[in-house]
């Protein structure tokens, strides 16, 4: 009854539908966008907003981190990777020219670096990695041997330009550890954590068990993450998020008011065919469900329709946004499409409740005569 | 005992500073199997009283029975109930849903009671006014007469015990009408009911067993 109500005047279904969908969509894809622009940013900073940088404190006696030290971050840090590094810099000379480039000696290269073209070994005990930049600069390539101190490396991996911040302009040259053994401290340690949070707590830790002596404070260790950066970041976002919600807002008001003039309409151009079920003894209950059956109707076809379109959009979204359509499906974003569907069912049955009842208390008499 | 019965009846409107008194003191009765018309000149209160008769509409002062009943001071969702299981109605523009075939007209009156399937009956009905071959239908596919057969047929749905018919030929044609007159007077005796007509209609006096003349809101006898 109620669907044949609505087949009747297709044009104003077929509107009301649309407004609907529209409002559906807004909702749903700018919630959407919010997520995806979310996900782009901390993927952009991941690398870095994860990591934990410890050098020497201030009030250190020694002018590094020593061996000491480093076992004893190991030993309190289980759940992350905890990679030392000596630095200093140099000139690399070659038959096609020189380039300043600093040096790290480090073990664990595979944590620290990704490569273009080689490999950055677990354990870098031989061997040498270079930046691309450089080695293009000087015509070298995997193979190829490298000289430090005196010291032959062989080139075992490029390193790809790194495109968080950071790194500057100069080249890298990466070498095992024991080839910067006449300085005694590390200059250095990069912890390696899960996400963001883990890093801040890991770095909180680290502060307790160094800097921390009694009541007294002693930079032993200095200890840096990049959580302001990330913290600040997801403010902006949550604001983003907050204004393109407002914006999906608007459109859902739009929306209800559209299906509340449609539902008002119908029922005001139908006044007599109600009468009539009045008259032949159809209950006012009866009536108010026949016109929010219809309204639920609309609410429902309206949110499928709106849901399957903003899929639609989120696919494409996720594409320019992260380059990962198939990541509009995870629940962060996919929950969007079920408030988008609730939005059109609630506010499709409230928009009919207020025409509902008053069609169904309006007297049959009155209703007859016109 | 009588299956309707009206006593001192008045009916006042008020619009505006005005008050206009449509029935004064009307006495009025039916009994089953009876066809009663009721005449008079346009604006004398036909229409006021057959919609007390309905329990469309209350009156101002008097008391209204039905089959006994005092029903007089019922509330909106009682008369509803009333009218559901005792009147059927056939209006003058036959007032049909578009959207629904005969059948589901016929079945109208009880298409949200879930306890009953009537279309049995419904078809039932709409052989007996000779749109056997018509169930399927919509009124737009109907002629004047046929769709007020549907109205017919939905008005005795529910077996109820009181017809009440305002201007029932108003909109047909004098051969169109005869056969509708001829249709209800069947119908009273198979179902044992009570037909009330308003009518303008001279042909329709020949098939009342009783005629009512209201002038000015008051019944002349
Ligand atoms: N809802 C109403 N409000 C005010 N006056 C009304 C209303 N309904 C009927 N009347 C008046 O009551 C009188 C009787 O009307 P009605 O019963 O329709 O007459 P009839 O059906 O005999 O032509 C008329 O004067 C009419 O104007
Ligand atoms: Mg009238």
């Amino acid at each position: 009854m109620a669907w044949r109500n609505l087949g009747r005047n297709r044009m104003r279904t077929g509107l009301a539908a649309l407004g609907i969908i529209i409002g559906v969509v807004a909702i749903v894809s700018l919630g959407m966008a919010g997520v995806a622009l979310q996900q782009q940013a901390t993927s952009d900073l991941g690398s870095l907003t994860n990591e934990v940088s410890v050098s020497a404190g201030a009030d250190s006696d020694e002018d590094g981190v020593t061996e000491d030290q480093v076992e004893e971050i190991e030993s309190i840090i289980t759940d992350a990777q905890v990679i030392p590094q000596k630095t200093n810099s140099t000139e690399i000379e070659t038959r096609s020219g020189n380039a300043y480039v600093s040096v790290t000696g480090v073990t664990n290269a595979s944590a620290l670096y990704d490569v273009s073209s080689g490999t950055a070994p677990d354990r870098l005990e031989t061997g040498a990695l270079i930046s691309n930049s450089t080695a293009q600069e000087l015509g070298l390539e995997v193979g190829d041997p490298v000289a430090y101190e005196g010291q032959l490396y062989r080139i075992r991996g490029l390193i790809e330009a790194d495109d968080g911040f950071g790194g500057g302009g100069r080249g890298e040259l990466v070498i095992p550890v024991s080839g910067l053994r006449d300085q005694q401290y590390y200059d250095s340690v990069t912890i390696i954590t899960g996400s963001g949070d883990t890093a801040e707590a890991t770095a909180d830790r680290l502060e307790e068990r160094f800097n921390v002596d009694g009541r007294d404070e002693e930079e032993e260790l200095q200890i840096n993450t990049f959580a302001g950066a990330q913290e600040s970041i997801n403010s902006f976002l949550n604001t983003l998020q907050l204004a393109l919600l407002g914006i999906g807002s608007i459109s859902l008001v739009v929306a209800s008011v559209a299906i509340l003039n449609v539902m008002l309409m119908s029922t005001i151009e139908r006044r007599g065919e109600i009468g009539v079920l009045r008259a032949v003894g159809i209950r006012r209950g009866e009536v108010l469900r026949m016109i929010l059956t219809e309204a639920m109707f609309l609410g429902v076809v309206g949110g499928i329709v709106g849901a399957i379109l903003s899929l639609a959009v989120g696919f494409v979204m996720f594409n320019l946004i992260t380059g990962d359509a198939i990541a509009v499906l995870e629940w962060e974003s996919s929950q969007y499409l079920l408030y988008g569907f609730v939005f059109a069912v609630v506010t499709s049955v409230l928009s009919g409740i207020y025409p509902a009842w008053k069609a169904s208390n309006d007297r049959p008499v009155e209703a007859l005569r016109g | 005992m009588s299956v309707i019965k009206l006593s001192d009846i008045v009916k006042r409107y008020q619009s505006g500073e005005e008050t206009v008194e449509a029935l004064k003191g009307v006495d009025f009765h039916a009994e089953r199997g009876e066809m009663v018309l009721v005449t008079g000149p346009s604006g004398s209160g036909k229409s006021t009283m057959l919609n007390i008769i309905g329990l469309l509409d209350t009156p101002t002062e008097g008391t209204v029975c039905l089959d006994g009943l005092d029903v007089t001071n019922f509330d909106v969702d009682e008369l509803t109930e009333q009218r559901r299981s005792s009147l059927g109605f056939v209006f003058q523009d036959f007032h049909l849903l578009p959207m629904l075939t005969a059948v589901e007209n016929v079945e109208l009156p009880s298409m949200w009671d879930r306890s009953v399937d009537r279309r049995d009956r419904a078809m039932e009905l709409l052989k007996i006014v000779g749109l056997g071959n018509r169930l399927t239908h919509t009124p737009a596919q109907l002629s004047g007469g046929q769709q007020q057969r549907v109205a017919i047929a939905r008005a005795l749905i529910n077996e109820p015990d009181i017809l009440l018919a305002d201007e029932p030929t108003g909109n047909l044609d004098q051969e169109t009408g005869r056969t509708i007159l001829e249709e209800m007077t069947r119908l009273k005796q198979q179902e044992n009911i009570a037909i009330i007509a308003v009518t303008h209609d001279e042909q329709m006096e020949a098939y009342a067993d009783r005629i009512v003349t209201l002038v000015d809101g008051v019944i002349q006898s």
